[in-house]
């Protein structure tokens, strides 16, 4: 009896939020008479960091230290409208309604502070707080100084802009050849997970040594939560793997495990090294180029793992979670020569046409026609 | 029954057989210490009775009599955080923040009992707190960073660690 060593790759790739309209983010922002920043956004941050994000993506949208802007997402009745947090979408669709909005606040400013300075707007940037000219940074205003005059002495404006971000069906312009006239997808992202894990042959046991996580994720706004969502996403892929399961009826809530010491989730000493890549390969409608890294950190592992089972001791276990029962079960079937070929799960193969129909609308006038209530 | 709680004494009126969680959260609104599994798995209840670590959702107030109890508000505030909390925001080791009030006070009770635990220990240590964000890694970083001594002022407490990455073209 021995332990065997294997190593596996999957591959994943990764739709960002929903893409047959329907899937929208509002948000508000107004900037206050000192200057501070305050964001009103539908997204909800569960710990997936959107409130951070959604900080750095205003601040550097609008032009003033990160300091100065405040996001609220405490009361959802007086907040803008959002789909939810799921499928990845808060930084791509909750970031890119933020940033809509901060760039209008950020064009209102430059045509007040265009006023107060005599310059045309379009002459004006914003940096660090400050409006000045291009090419003269002596002529300049701090945005907290328009702010004030805006509120106190220009007829009491409160300098606000709206954003609301969502992926438009795509239209058939043709039948016949199924051409469309947008991408459909909003922003795909691609990740790869390596799995490297040790198989006793005679317990059955899978114990995951390491774990490489490659992931494309269009542009990491804030490069230590991407690292946090890959991090947790791993462990939680760990757990899909070889732990998880709601047996015995799935979807049905019967006789499943109805605590943690029945229901097994990864604990800190289940922790293999996570090493992992993140590769930046921007996004054209993403904001600042990013894409999405949330839920497909944990889509890999269960594929790696079990691929890398079959390179340690020949078998396939087509199911998850990869138990040491199934991993044995295998085995045994195999020392008794009916070792059967790879069965596949659902093959879902790519049709154009059902692809073309899921996220395109036939009929050219189609309306917004999500309807919440 | 009395208890010490963060340094306060309180006479209690719950029933004996209360849960030291439930008293905590119901009779003296003392919130910190989560309400999860109610059965000793996730760990997130977890509260310092005379200094050790115990899950308070498994502890009835009968055990505590008399006792000394800290939690996660007895470390320490947002203004003056405990060397852990900051630690734990630093790295980022809180993300939905559900298991950080047990995270945070087992990890000062391991350090109070092994000042330089190896990764192996406080992966040990820390093994029956269920954290589904993390992935526990940048937990283990903050407890090793404390045990290093490692000290964090309030500037780098209020700056976005993310900041030094603020996106490119920021005024474009």
């Amino acid at each position: 009896m021995a332990r065997h060593k294997g190593r596996g790759l999957a591959t994943i790739e990764y739709p960002t939020g929903m893409n047959q309209s329907g899937d929208l983010t509002q948000s508000w922002i107004k900037l206050k008479h000192d200057g501070r920043v305050d964001v009103l956004s539908g997204t909800v941050d569960i710990g997936n960091g959107s409130k951070t994000a959604h900080r750095q993506i205003v601040a550097a949208a609008l032009g003033v230290p990160v300091d100065w802007v405040t996001v609220d997402v405490s009361d959802t009745d007086a907040s803008p409208w959002d789909t939810g947090t799921f499928a990845s979408r808060c930084t791509f669709i909750g970031g890119n309604a933020v940033k809509i909005a901060a760039e209008r606040v950020r064009e209102r400013v430059l045509e007040i502070a265009g006023k107060m300075l005599e310059i045309d707007p379009a002459d004006l940037t914003i940096e660090e707080g400050v409006v000045f000219a291009r090419g003269a940074p002596e002529t300049n205003i701090s945005v907290s100084d328009v702010a004030h005059a805006a509120t106190w002495q220009l007829g009491g404006e409160l300098i606000s802009g709206t954003g609301t971000f969502v992926k438009p069906f795509a239209k058939i312009l043709d039948q016949e050849t199924g051409r469309i006239d947008r991408d459909p997808h909003a922003a795909l992202s691609y990740g790869a997970s390596v799995a490297e894990i040790e198989v006793d042959d005679e317990t059955g046991e899978v114990r995951v040594e390491r774990f490489i996580e490659a992931y494309d994720i269009g542009y990491a706004i804030n490069p230590t939560i991407v690292e946090g969502q890959i991090q947790g996403g791993t462990v939680m892929g760990l757990g899909l793997a070889l732990l998880e399961a709601s047996y015995p009826y799935y979807p049905s809530p019967e006789h499943r495990g109805a605590d943690f010491a029945s229901y097994m989730a990864p604990s800190m000493v289940d922790l293999p090294q996570i090493d992992f890549l993140c590769l930046e390969n921007p996004s054209v409608e993403g904001p600042f180029g990013a894409k999405a890294c949330g839920e497909m950190a944990n889509n890999g592992q269960g594929p790696s793992v079990a691929a890398a089972i079959h390179d340690a001791v020949g078998v396939w276990v087509t199911e998850l979670p990869l138990t040491p029962e199934r991993v044995l079960r295998a085995l045994e079937k195999k020392a008794a020569g009916e070792d059967a070929p790879r069965v596949d799960g659902k093959w879902v193969i790519f049709d154009e046409e059902l692809s073309i129909n899921a996220v395109g609308a036939p009929d050219a006038d189609v309306k917004f026609t999500f309807d919440p209530f | 029954m009395k208890i010490t709680v963060n340094g306060a004494e309180h006479e209690l009126a719950s029933p004996p057989l209360t849960s030291l969680l439930n008293a905590l959260r119901d009779e003296l609104n003392v919130t910190g210490p989560k309400v999860g599994c109610q059965g000793g798995n996730c760990g997130t209840c977890t509260v310092l009775v005379d200094g050790e670590p115990r899950r308070s959702c498994l502890l009835p107030l009968a055990m505590v009599d008399g006792a000394e109890v800290t939690t996660i508000e007895g470390l320490g505030t947002p203004k003056r955080m405990h060397p852990m909390q900051a630690a734990f925001h630093f790295y980022y080791g809180s993300q939905c923040g559900f298991c950080a009030p047990g995270m945070i006070t087992a990890s000062v009770a391991l350090l109070e009992r092994n000042p330089n635990p190896t990764r192996k220990q406080i992966q040990n240590a820390l093994g029956g707190h269920i954290c589904r964000c993390t992935g526990y890694v940048k937990i283990i970083d903050a407890v090793e960073a404390v045990a290093r001594g490692e000290s964090f002022d309030g500037a780098e407490l209020t700056r976005s660690r993310g900041g030094e990455a603020t996106p490119k073209g920021a005024s474009a």
